[in-house]
């Protein structure tokens, strides 16, 4: 194709997207909408995969010592304990130590008062966390052997295990749904965009019977729709990006209060640091989409 | 030119639109294709135009099949005629100037040559003053005439017309017939599909006659009678 028959091409995408702004703008809307609801999608998968690391960072298995146990015992079961593979960190927490922690736990002034440096009924304790959270069930199982049964009080795993596994099945669920559901969004929106750019290209059905009549060749018919194309995906990916940065200021302060600081901080950040790549990912799928979507609507007009 | 051997064309099974036509034009020559309704005038255009395929037939055009022309070979080929329909197809958005250079861009013509040729067609045709004119400022006629501009500017050997009288009262349609009758003085060969008896009468010119998709009769110097 030469310079001249690109720029005419091009001309006439433009003229067209312009005449029909109406059609063009529900196109661009459409198509903005499931930018938007990939990106969302994806962002979601961020959330439920921070949520999940934060759980499972919390998870960790914590023995609880008879008072008659010997400090010499339990330094010797931390160190059999810290060389094992799939240890990550054990803590010693001592009897001061619990104390420090139950006065910043307990809000119940009576019941704080009842634990004194002087009467310290709190055991000393073991804090251990895995490499790996799911083989702390092994680490359990170790302790609960029978060389420790007479300094050991209490392991804390079984009680919170069922707690932990509850959440990420929850999440793990979530995931699953978004991810079905996602889909599903993308699908409709994929034919309604496809639906629209039909309805645009069939608004021109006589202009593309002209330009056959008087000799047009295929490819010059089909490439001001490509513009188009192009057009309505570059269009709805700014757009996307200005709403998912307003839906981002408007949500953080929610994301904050019920996920914690440190998330909203995490989704900003990485908003920020990706924009470049998100704008061209949705870039991407948006003239992608737009390509597509021209290309097979016009299929049926080209036929001789 | 134009040699059409034993071509029919049917619609689904029951509908015979046109049955074993032959029929041999030459240089020059100003056809006139007659008969009512449903005698198969346009589905014979359509074929001359590659719009549609016989289901049989050859329709030789300089020596070259047609039937044959790959999907990719059709664009040049419509560069070498012209067609001229009955509702004038002209693009409402465009002035009468751009709907005939409309025909020349979408072919890959340089700009000059569009300088060059649209103002000569128009002035051909008469519709130079009205160049800056969109088609709904224009009379029946004169949409006709750019129509016709619109068919000439690739300078075709051959110009099919589909009525073009159709739509206009008779002043205006005897106005375009005359011309077309220009046109094939300059050596294009016309061929005219139209039902309107007077016309053909009037131009004393070759007449085809087509009935129920068959041709009943073909006179050198011949009018409308069915």
């Amino acid at each position: 194709m030469n310079w001249i028959s690109a720029q005419r091409i091009s001309k006439l995408g433009l003229i067209n997207f312009w005449r029909n702004r109406w059609l063009s703008l529900a196109s661009t809307l459409v198509m903005t909408l499931t930018l938007l609801i990939i990106s969302l999608f994806v962002i979601l998968l961020i959330i439920i995969g921070a949520a999940t690391d934060r759980i499972k960072a919390k998870m960790d298995i914590t023995v609880y010592f008879k008072d008659s146990a010997q400090t010499e015992e339990i330094s010797d079961l931390q160190q059999k304990l810290a060389a094992r593979g799939d240890v990550k960190e054990v803590r010693y927490i001592s009897k001061e130590e619990a104390l420090i922690i139950w006065n910043e736990r307990q809000k119940n002034q009576r019941i704080k008062e009842l634990v004194t440096p002087e009467e310290n009924p709190l055991p000393r304790s073991l804090a251990i966390k895995a490499i790996d959270p799911e083989n702390l069930q092994n680490v359990a199982d170790y302790l609960s052997g029978e060389d420790f049964s007479s300094i050991i009080h209490k392991i804390s795993y079984e009680e919170n295990k069922q707690i932990i596994d509850k959440l990420l099945a929850i999440t793990s669920f979530v995931q699953k749904m978004g991810a079905v559901l996602s889909i599903i969004f993308i699908i409709i929106s994929i034919l309604v965009i496809l639906n629209t750019i039909r309805l645009t290209i069939f608004t021109r059905k006589e202009e593309i019977e002209i330009m056959r009549l008087v000799g047009a060749s295929d490819r010059f018919i089909r490439f001001p729709f490509i513009v188009e194309g192009i057009l309505y995906g570059f269009l709805a990916c700014l757009l996307a990006l200005i709403l998912m940065w307003l839906m981002l200021m408007f949500l953080s302060p929610l994301t904050t209060k019920y996920l914690g600081e440190a998330v909203t901080e995490n989704m900003k950040h990485f908003f920020t640091s990706h924009l470049w790549l998100i704008f061209l990912l949705q870039l991407g799928v948006g003239i992608l989409i737009g390509i597509g979507c021209s290309l097979f609507s016009i299929r049926k007009y080209l036929k001789i | 030119m134009i040699e059409i051997i034993g071509v029919s064309k049917t619609y689904g099974e029951k509908i015979c639109a046109l049955a074993n036509i032959s029929l041999k034009i030459s240089k020059g020559e100003f056809v006139s294709i007659v008969g009512p309704s449903g005698a198969g005038k346009s589905t014979l255009v359509k074929l001359l135009i590659c719009e549609e395929k016989p289901i049989s037939g050859k329709i030789l055009i300089a020596g070259r099949n047609i039937v044959g022309l790959e999907p990719q070979e059709l664009p040049y080929f419509r560069r070498k005629i012209g067609v001229v329909f009955q509702d004038f197809k002209l693009l409402p958005q465009k002035t009468v100037y751009e709907n005939v250079a409309f025909a020349l861009e979408v072919c890959e013509a340089s700009p000059e040559e569009i300088f060059e040729k649209v103002p000569r067609i128009l002035d051909l045709v008469g519709m130079i003053k009205r160049k800056d004119n969109y088609p709904d400022e224009l009379s029946g006629g004169e949409k006709q005439r750019v129509s016709i501009a619109r068919a000439l500017v690739h300078s075709p050997k051959i110009l099919i017309a589909d009525e073009p009288t159709g739509n206009l009262d008779p002043i205006n349609a005897w106005e375009i017939i005359e011309l077309l009758g220009r046109i094939n003085r300059r050596g294009t060969i016309v061929i005219l599909a139209t039902h309107n008896k007077s016309i053909v009468d009037r131009l004393k010119r070759r007449v085809v006659l087509l009935k129920d998709g068959r041709m009943v009769s073909d006179k050198v110097r011949g009018g409308y009678v069915i």
